[in-house]
């Protein structure tokens, strides 16, 4: 006869072995990649404020925060598929799903629960063209950049950028409830800063991208055609950066911020272009350029935001 | 019904506890995350019934 302490002890057996891999909280976390999220929440927080008109403070911080969930649904979805490249490159290997911390299948539940939950939460609580766009940026992000253009082109960097130039957009739009010519201008803004941004620490980090498998520009065209299209991008974003002020849409903060920035950083990234350095340490001018490009859109937006809040 | 997985062995007491452990953790941040989200789906709809 079985006695019932034999029975807790079976079940307590068959639960444990059946679910071994609980994710903990840290690693959950993890898989939003929270020190990305961080542009992401400032962009959109800066496209909150500079919009016209006025969003009240609960709403306000509800947007933000759908905006939040929605970046680290995208970014949770991006890691459940990659994580067969994720385990080949050192830099990603000990991500929870690579180091086999978590099963597939939770992190592909959670980044499906995080998109609908965030969608849905900006579409009741906010207004639905922006929980639309949030929503479009997250299948944009998710589908169109890391199922099929990440591993297809070297382009992959520049049409995928475009999912972190939503942000604003969204924010804009949860104030408006519309689109205009600014916001799209901001979008371009961060369109145009990704490809230098990305390229120039691609060109100096030993990234084994390629042993993965994914053409990045400076394994697929060179070093050299890379620097090039790092120079001529820098010059479509000077023209981006620098429309709102032309086109009188923003104040003169804005507009001699933007026009300083846009002329050191399209100095540095000409700098870039015209550098032939093959070694990765001695690649000084490549190293400025990136670390400059992060100061220049936190810079960008916050002069941005300055000039909305100081001269409105 | 969940299947067993036969190349997974049994936990040790050690693994156990820390399984737990997990568990207890997870369920206290979900709680905290189930009480933040009551306030503010309350705050959100005193906003939206006092704006219309």
């Amino acid at each position: 006869m079985i006695k019932p302490t034999e029975i807790i002890e079976t079940e307590m057996t068959i639960v444990t072995t059946s679910s071994y891999k609980l994710a903990s909280a840290k690693d959950l976390f993890a898989l939003t990649k929270p020190r990305v999220m961080s542009l992401v929440i400032f962009t959109a927080i800066c496209g909150l404020l500079a919009a016209p008109g006025s969003i009240h403070p609960v709403l306000g911080f509800t947007a933000i925060l759908a905006i939040s969930l929605g970046a680290g649904a995208s970014a949770a979805l991006n890691q459940w598929y990659e994580r067969d490249i994720d385990a080949v490159m050192k830099r990603t290997a000990n991500r929870p799903l690579p180091a086999g911390r978590m099963d597939s299948e939770t992190a592909l539940h959670f980044g499906i629960g995080l998109a609908v939950f965030s969608v849905v939460l900006m579409g009741l609580a906010v207004n639905w063209l922006s929980a639309s766009i949030l929503a479009f940026s997250i299948f944009f992000y998710a589908v169109v950049y890391t199922i099929w253009l990440k591993r297809s082109t070297p382009q992959n960097i520049v049409i995928g950028g475009a999912a972190g130039a939503f942000p604003p957009v969204i924010g804009w739009a949860a104030v408006t409830g519309d689109i205009s010519l600014m916001p799209v201008l901001l979008f371009s803004v961060i369109f145009f800063w990704t490809p230098p941004h990305f390229w120039a620490l691609a060109l100096f980090v030993n990234s084994d991208y390629s042993k993965a498998g994914v053409p990045m520009m400076p394994v697929v065209a060179g070093r050299q055609s890379t620097r090039r299209q790092i120079a001529a991008y820098s010059v479509i974003l000077a023209i981006c950066a620098i429309a709102p002020f032309a086109l009188d849409m923003t104040g003169a903060i804005y507009g001699t911020v933007a026009i300083v920035l846009s002329v050191i950083f399209a100095f540095l990234s000409f700098r870039v272009g015209l550098s032939k350095t093959e070694e990765p340490s001695k690649m000084k001018a490549e190293k400025h350029l990136f670390s400059f490009s992060i100061f220049y859109l936190f810079a960008l937006f916050g002069a941005l935001v300055a000039d909305r809040v100081i001269l409105a | 019904m969940s299947e067993i997985d036969p190349d997974k062995k049994p936990m040790t007491p050690e693994e156990q506890k820390a399984y737990q452990a997990r568990q207890k953790q997870r369920a206290l941040i979900t709680a905290g995350l189930l009480f933040f989200l009551v306030v503010l789906f309350y705050l959100i709809t005193v906003v939206k019934i006092s704006g219309s």
